[in-house]
C-alpha cells in the first residue's frame, strides 16, 4: 500500500511519536525506583548485619561531636513489627476469611454485592485514620482498668483493621472461584454444608486463600501511620516484668519499622540516621520479597491456568 | 500488590484479585502451606513470650545494690523535646543499671503536662512549669521535680556572618514582624564591622506546644512590652504573622530547617545546636554583655539566680508558675536559661489505683533518684550540652523525693 | 471464568434454607455474625470520629469548613481550609503528573511493548508500590528534597518569573516536592489498574480498527481507550483516593505549615500531615477535637472517592461482562 506521505506521513509520525512516549512514560516510573533502590542500599548496604537487625538501640549521638557514637541495632523495631504483624494477622485472617466465607456461600444477589462494595470502600479508608480511631476507642475515654495506653495490642488492632477488608475480599473471591459442581457433589453424598465448606472448599481454594492473607499482610506490613498512637514507640525490646501476667508484656509501648524509620529519619543525630539508612534497606527487602512471593504464587497459577 | 501506606486498594485488591479469579482451585500443597503460615505466625508471637525475643539490653549490673531495686519494670513518661536526647541516654544507662525500662514519648512540653495529668503516663517533662490553672487542675497532689537545665540558644543561617549578636529588642522585632531584613539599622547597630546581607528574614518557631516556647517568649515578655501585650507568654502562642514565617515539629525541627536554609533565625535548646553543629548567636545580657549560649555559662546562670538574696523555690507539692531562671544578673551568664521538670503524682497508688503496681512505683523514685545522682543522670547532662543542677536544687529534690509515699508510707529509698 | 462453564457462584441451590441440620445453622450464624460485625466495626469507626469531634462541630458548626485560621494557641481557633487546600493541591498536581505517565504505561505494557517484556516490565513498575511510604518519604528528604531546592525549583522561579504560584524562596520541602512523590506513589494504582482495563478489551475491536486502516495509535486512541473508558477512569479515582490518603510521605516533605494554600514551592499541611504532625502533642480537648473533625472531613472524602470509582469499575464488569478489575 502506497504512503501517501503528505498525509500518511503525519499519521504514521504520530503513531511513532506515540509509541515512544508511552516507552518514555515507563523509564520515566522506572527512574524514581531505581534512585529510591539505589539510594537505600548505597546508604544503608554497609550497616545492615545480621547483629544491627537483632541488636539492640542505642541513645543519639553525633558522630562529629561525640567519640564513641555507634549507631546500634534496630531489634526492638524488627521485634515489635513481627510480633504485631502475627497478633494482627492472627484477629484478621481468620474473621476475614469468616466474612469471606458468608459473603461467597450464602450471598444471595443483592446483599453480598452490597456488603462487597462496602468492603472494597472500606479497604481505601486512610491508614492514619484507621489509627486514630483505635486510640479514641480505647484510650481517648476514661474507661477505668483499661489497657496502658499506647501498646502493642492497639497497633495489632491497627493494623488487624487495615487487613480484615483485603482478607474479606480475597476469601471471597477465591472461594468463589470454587467451583460449584464441587459444593453439588458433597450435597448429593449427603454431607452438611457446613461441613462440605470446612473440609472441601476451604482446602480448594486454599493457595488463593494464602496468597490473599499474603497480600494483606503486606499492606499491613508497610504501615507507619496507623501505629503512631496506638503503640507509640520504645526503644527496648518487649518485657515482660516480673510480678505482672503474661498478657502484660505486650502492655506498653512498643516500636516497629516504620516509625522507626520516621523517628530517626527526621532526627538531627547522625547514628539514628545512618541506622535508619539501615532499616530502610531492610524494610524495603521485607516488603519486596512479602509482595515478590505473593506475586510469582498468582503468577504460577494463573500459568496453570493458561486461558 | 501494595505494601505501602496509602489506600492499596488498587493494586492489592482489584488487579490481583482479577488474577485470583481467573485460576483454577488449587490442591493440597496449598492447605499444608497455610497451616505452616499460620504455624509460624503464632510461633512469632509465641517467640515474644518466651525467652528468645525478650534478650534485654545487654547491663552488667556493676554496683552492688544493697535493697532489691524493681526490675524490668516499663516506666512511662511523655513531654518535652527538649530534655528528649537526654532521655534517651538516660533510658539506655539506666537499663544497664537497673534493667527497668523507660519509654519517654516527646510530643512536646504541653502534651505531657496533659498526659500527666490525664494519667495515662507515669512522669510527665516539661520545660515550663505548671501553670496554676494546671496545678488547680491537678485530680491529686502532684509534685514538681526540676530533673536537669538548659539553655535556650538563637540559631540563624546568613552566610558569611558568624557570632552575630541580637538583643531581646530585635528578637521580639523579627518575630512581631517589625524587623524584617537582616540588614536593618536595629541589627547592625549591634554588629558593627559586620556585613549584613539584604535579605528577608525568615523566622522559624515551633509548631507544637512546647516549653521552650515558653521560656523564649516569656523572655520575650519580659524585655518588650508590645510582645508582652500582644503575644504574651505560653506553650503554644499565637505567632504574629510575619511573611515567610515558618512553624516547625520539635526542637530537631527548627534545627532542621534552620540549617538547611539561608536567612532563618528560630531558637531551640543548647545541646540540639550544639550537637549539630548550628551557627548560634550571642545575646544581650541584663550586665550588658554579650554571651554565647554554653553549658558553662548556663550553669552560672542558674546558680547566679538561685543564689540571689530573696530567691527561693517553692514547695514541690506548690505552685511553680512564677519560677523563672532568665536574665540572671551575673556579667557573663546567659540570659535564656531554664530548668526541666518532671511531673509526678506524691501519692501514685491514690492517683493510679490498679494502672499502676507497687513495683513501678519503686522503679519511677529509682529512676528519678538517678536522674538527680552525680555518679547516674547528672554525669550525663554534660556531655550532652544539659546544665547539671546546682547542689541547692538537688537537694530539694531529695527531699521530694522523700515525700512519695505508697500505701500512706515513704516509697523505701533502693539506690 | 471458571472452567467447566460452572454457574456463576452466586445462583445457589435452593437447598441452602432451610437449614437440613443444627450444624447448619450454627455455621451461618457464626460466618453471618462475623460479616455483620465488621460491618459494624466501620460504622464504629464513623461513629466514634463523630463523637470524638463533637465538641469542635459544635462550637464552629459549619463554618470549620470554610475558616482558614487554624491557631491553637491562647485564643484558640480552627479551621480545615488550610489542609483540604494541601489535600486538594497536592492530590491534583499529583495526578496531574500521574495520569500521563501511569498511561503511557498501560498503553505501552497492553498495547505495544513485546510480550516477553511485558510481565518483567509491568511487575517493576508494581514494585513501586511495594516500598513502604516512609521510606518514600525519607528518600524524599534526602534525594528529591535537594533536587527541587537547587534545581527544580530555581528553574521553573526563572522561567516563571512573577508568577504567583512559584513566589517565595525555593526551600524544596514543599507543596511541590510532596505533590512529586505523591505522583510516584499512585503511579503503579493507576497503570496496574488501566492495564486491567485495556486488556479485557475485546481483540475484535483492535482488529476492526487495524483492518479499516489505523495505525497503532490511532487504534488505541479510537478503539481501546473509548471502550476501557469508565475502567481507566475508575483506576485514576482509585488512585486518586489513595493520593489523599496518603500521609507519611507527605509528612516528610511538606513544609508542615499550618496556612492556606499561596505558593507551590510554600510549605503546606494536607489534612493527613496534620493529623500526623500534632494530634501527638494536642494538648487540650478543644484541639483534640479539630483534628478528630479534620481525620473525620478526610475520611468522608476518601469514602466518597472510593464510591464513585468503584461504581465506575463496577459499570465497567457488567459492560464487557467479565471482570477485570
Amino acid at each position: 500500500m502506497k504512503i501517501h506521505w503528505n498525509r500518511d506521513g503525519r499519521r504514521h509520525l504520530i503513531n511513532y511519536a506515540m509509541s515512544g512516549a508511552a516507552l518514555a512514560c515507563v523509564i520515566i516510573a522506572l527512574i524514581p525506583l531505581g534512585s529510591i533502590l539505589w539510594t537505600v542500599i548505597q546508604k544503608g548496604g554497609p550497616i545492615l548485619n545480621y547483629g544491627f537487625i537483632t541488636g539492640a538501640e542505642v541513645a543519639p549521638c553525633n558522630a562529629n561531636s561525640q567519640l564513641n557514637c555507634q549507631i546500634g541495632g534496630i531489634g526492638p523495631a524488627v521485634e515489635g513489627t513481627f510480633v504485631m504483624l502475627g497478633l494482627a494477622s492472627l484477629i484478621a485472617i481468620p474473621v476475614g476469611i469468616g466474612a469471606g466465607i458468608f459473603l461467597a456461600e450464602y450471598g444471595r444477589g443483592r446483599v453480598s454485592r452490597t456488603i462487597s462494595f462496602l468492603m472494597d470502600v472500606m479497604s481505601g479508608v486512610p491508614s492514619i485514620v484507621v489509627g486514630l480511631f483505635v486510640f479514641t476507642a480505647l484510650f481517648y475515654y476514661d474507661i477505668p482498668n483499661r489497657l496502658h495506653i499506647y501498646n502493642a495490642y492497639a497497633g495489632a488492632l491497627a493494623l488487624a483493621v487495615i487487613m480484615l477488608p483485603i482478607v474479606t475480599r480475597t476469601a471471597e473471591e477465591a472461594l468463589r472461584t470454587v467451583p460449584n459442581g464441587i459444593r453439588e457433589a458433597a450435597w448429593a453424598l449427603g454431607i452438611p454444608h457446613h461441613r462440605a465448606v470446612r473440609k472441601i472448599v476451604l482446602r480448594s481454594a486454599g493457595g488463593s486463600l494464602i496468597t490473599g492473607a499474603l497480600l494483606a499482610v503486606a499492606r499491613a506490613g508497610g504501615e507507619t501511620a496507623p501505629l503512631l498512637f496506638t503503640a507509640a514507640w520504645s526503644p527496648f525490646f518487649i518485657n515482660c516484668p516480673p510480678g505482672q501476667s503474661a498478657l502484660s508484656c505486650l502492655d506498653n509501648p512498643v516500636g516497629a519499622l516504620g516509625p522507626l524509620i520516621w523517628i530517626w529519619g527526621t532526627s538531627p543525630y547522625s547514628n539514628e540516621i545512618s541506622g535508619a539508612w539501615g532499616a530502610a534497606l531492610f524494610f524495603v527487602l521485607i516488603m519486596l520479597a512479602i509482595s515478590v512471593t505473593a506475586r510469582i504464587i498468582l503468577y504460577r497459577r494463573n500459568q496453570r491456568v493458561g486461558g | 500488590m501494595s505494601a505501602n501506606e496509602a489506600q492499596g486498594s488498587g493494586t492489592t485488591n482489584d488487579q490481583d484479585m482479577a488474577r485470583m479469579r481467573s485460576q483454577k482451585s488449587g490442591g493440597h500443597g496449598a492447605i499444608i502451606a497455610l497451616g505452616v503460615v499460620l504455624i509460624l505466625v503464632v510461633v512469632g508471637v509465641g517467640v515474644a513470650y518466651e525467652e528468645g525475643w525478650l534478650s534485654k539490653s545487654s547491663g552488667n549490673a556493676s554496683a552492688a545494690k544493697t535493697c532489691n531495686i524493681p526490675n524490668q519494670q516499663t516506666i512511662t513518661g511523655a513531654g518535652s523535646t527538649f530534655v528528649n536526647p537526654l532521655m534517651s541516654q538516660w533510658a539506655t544507662s539506666y537499663n544497664a543499671y537497673s534493667t527497668n525500662e523507660v519509654t519517654y514519648n516527646p510530643v512536646g512540653s504541653g502534651a505531657g503536662i496533659t498526659d500527666i495529668t490525664g494519667k495515662t503516663v507515669f512522669f510527665g517533662a516539661s520545660d515550663a512549669p505548671l501553670t496554676y490553672a494546671q496545678t488547680k487542675a491537678m485530680p491529686d497532689q502532684q509534685l514538681t521535680f526540676p530533673e536537669s537545665a538548659g539553655a535556650i540558644a538563637i540559631i540563624y543561617n546568613v552566610p558569611g556572618v558568624a557570632g552575630l549578636k541580637v538583643n531581646v529588642a530585635v528578637l521580639s522585632g523579627i518575630f512581631l514582624g517589625t524587623i524584617t531584613n537582616w540588614n536593618a539599622t536595629s541589627i547592625q547597630a549591634l554588629n558593627t564591622g559586620v556585613k549584613l546581607p539584604n535579605a528577608t528574614i525568615i523566622p522559624v518557631h515551633r509548631s507544637d506546644g512546647s516549653g521552650t516556647t515558653y521560656a523564649f517568649t516569656q523572655w520575650l515578655s519580659l524585655g518588650s512590652t508590645q510582645w508582652a501585650s500582644q503575644v504574651s507568654y505560653a506553650t503554644t502562642v499565637t505567632w504574629p504573622a510575619v511573611q515567610g514565617e515558618q512553624a516547625e515539629k520539635g526542637s530537631s525541627g527548627i534545627a532542621g530547617y534552620v540549617s538547611t536554609t539561608q536567612y532563618t533565625i528560630g531558637y531551640v535548646d543548647l545541646n540540639y545546636a550544639l550537637s549539630n553543629s548550628i551557627t548560634f548567636a550571642k545575646v544581650q545580657n541584663p550586665a550588658g554583655n554579650f554571651v554565647n549560649p554554653s553549658v558553662s555559662s548556663a550553669q552560672k546562670a542558674i546558680t547566679n539566680v538561685t543564689a540571689e538574696a530573696g530567691f527561693s523555690l517553692p514547695a514541690a507539692t506548690g505552685n511553680w508558675s512564677s519560677v523563672s531562671m532568665l536574665n540572671s544578673p551575673g556579667s557573663y551568664d546567659y540570659p535564656i536559661t531554664t530548668l526541666t521538670y518532671m511531673i509526678v503524682y506524691q501519692a501514685p497508688d491514690v492517683a493510679y489505683g490498679s494502672s499502676m503496681t507497687q513495683l513501678q512505683a519503686e522503679a519511677l523514685w529509682n529512676f528519678m533518684n538517678w536522674t538527680i545522682s552525680s555518679t547516674g543522670g547528672q554525669s550525663y547532662s554534660g556531655a550532652l550540652y544539659y546544665v547539671p543542677l546546682p547542689a541547692g536544687i538537688i537537694a530539694l529534690d531529695k527531699t521530694t523525693l522523700a515525700s512519695m509515699t505508697w500505701g500512706g508510707t515513704a516509697i523505701p529509698a533502693c539506690i | 471464568m471458571t472452567p467447566g462453564g460452572d454457574a456463576p457462584s452466586s445462583e445457589r441451590s435452593p437447598k441452602l434454607f432451610p437449614f437440613r441440620n443444627w450444624g447448619d445453622g450454627l455455621f451461618f450464624a457464626l460466618v453471618a455474625s462475623v460479616a455483620f460485625v465488621l460491618l459494624g466495626l466501620f460504622l464504629l469507626l464513623v461513629l466514634i470520629l463523630v463523637q470524638g469531634s463533637w465538641i469542635t462541630i459544635e462550637q464552629f458548626g459549619i463554618g470549620f469548613l470554610f475558616s482558614n485560621r487554624w491557631a491553637p494557641g491562647q485564643n484558640p481557633t480552627f479551621g480545615a481550609v488550610p489542609f483540604i487546600e494541601g489535600t486538594l493541591v497536592t492530590s491534583a498536581i499529583a495526578m496531574l503528573l500521574a495520569i500521563p505517565v501511569s498511561l503511557g504505561i498501560a498503553i505501552y505494557l497492553s498495547e505495544q511493548s513485546p510480550s516477553w517484556l511485558r510481565t518483567p516490565l509491568g511487575t517493576l513498575v508494581e514494585l513501586l508500590a511495594a516500598i513502604p511510604s516512609v521510606v518514600y518519604g525519607f528518600w524524599g528528604i534526602f534525594v528529591l528534597v535537594p533536587i527541587m531546592r537547587y534545581s527544580v525549583e530555581p528553574t521553573l522561579k526563572a522561567w516563571f518569573p512573577g508568577n504567583p504560584l512559584f513566589a517565595g524562596p525555593a526551600s524544596g520541602s514543599d507543596v511541590l516536592t510532596a505533590s512529586v512523590v505523591l505522583a510516584i506513589m499512585v503511579i503503579p494504582t493507576i497503570s496496574a489498574l488501566s492495564r486491567d482495563a485495556l486488556a479485557a478489551v475485546p481483540q475484535s475491536q483492535r482488529e476492526a480498527a487495524l483492518s479499516l486502516g489505523a495505525t497503532r495509535w490511532e487504534t488505541t486512541r479510537m478503539a481501546v481507550l473509548k471502550y476501557a473508558r469508565s475502567g481507566v477512569v475508575g483506576a485514576i479515582i482509585l488512585g486518586l483516593g489513595r493520593a489523599v490518603g496518603e500521609t507519611m510521605a507527605v509528612t516528610m516533605t511538606i513544609g508542615n505549615a499550618d496556612k492556606s494554600f499561596t505558593s507551590l514551592i510554600a510549605q503546606g499541611q494536607s489534612m493527613a500531615s496534620l493529623i500526623a504532625n500534632e494530634f501527638g502533642g494536642a494538648d487540650y480537648a478543644e484541639y483534640r477535637a479539630a483534628v478528630l473533625e479534620i481525620a473525620l472531613i478526610l475520611l468522608a472524602i476518601t469514602v466518597l472517592i472510593n464510591v464513585v470509582a468503584r461504581v465506575l469499575i463496577w459499570r465497567l464488569v457488567r459492560k464487557t461482562g467479565e471482570v477485570t478489575a
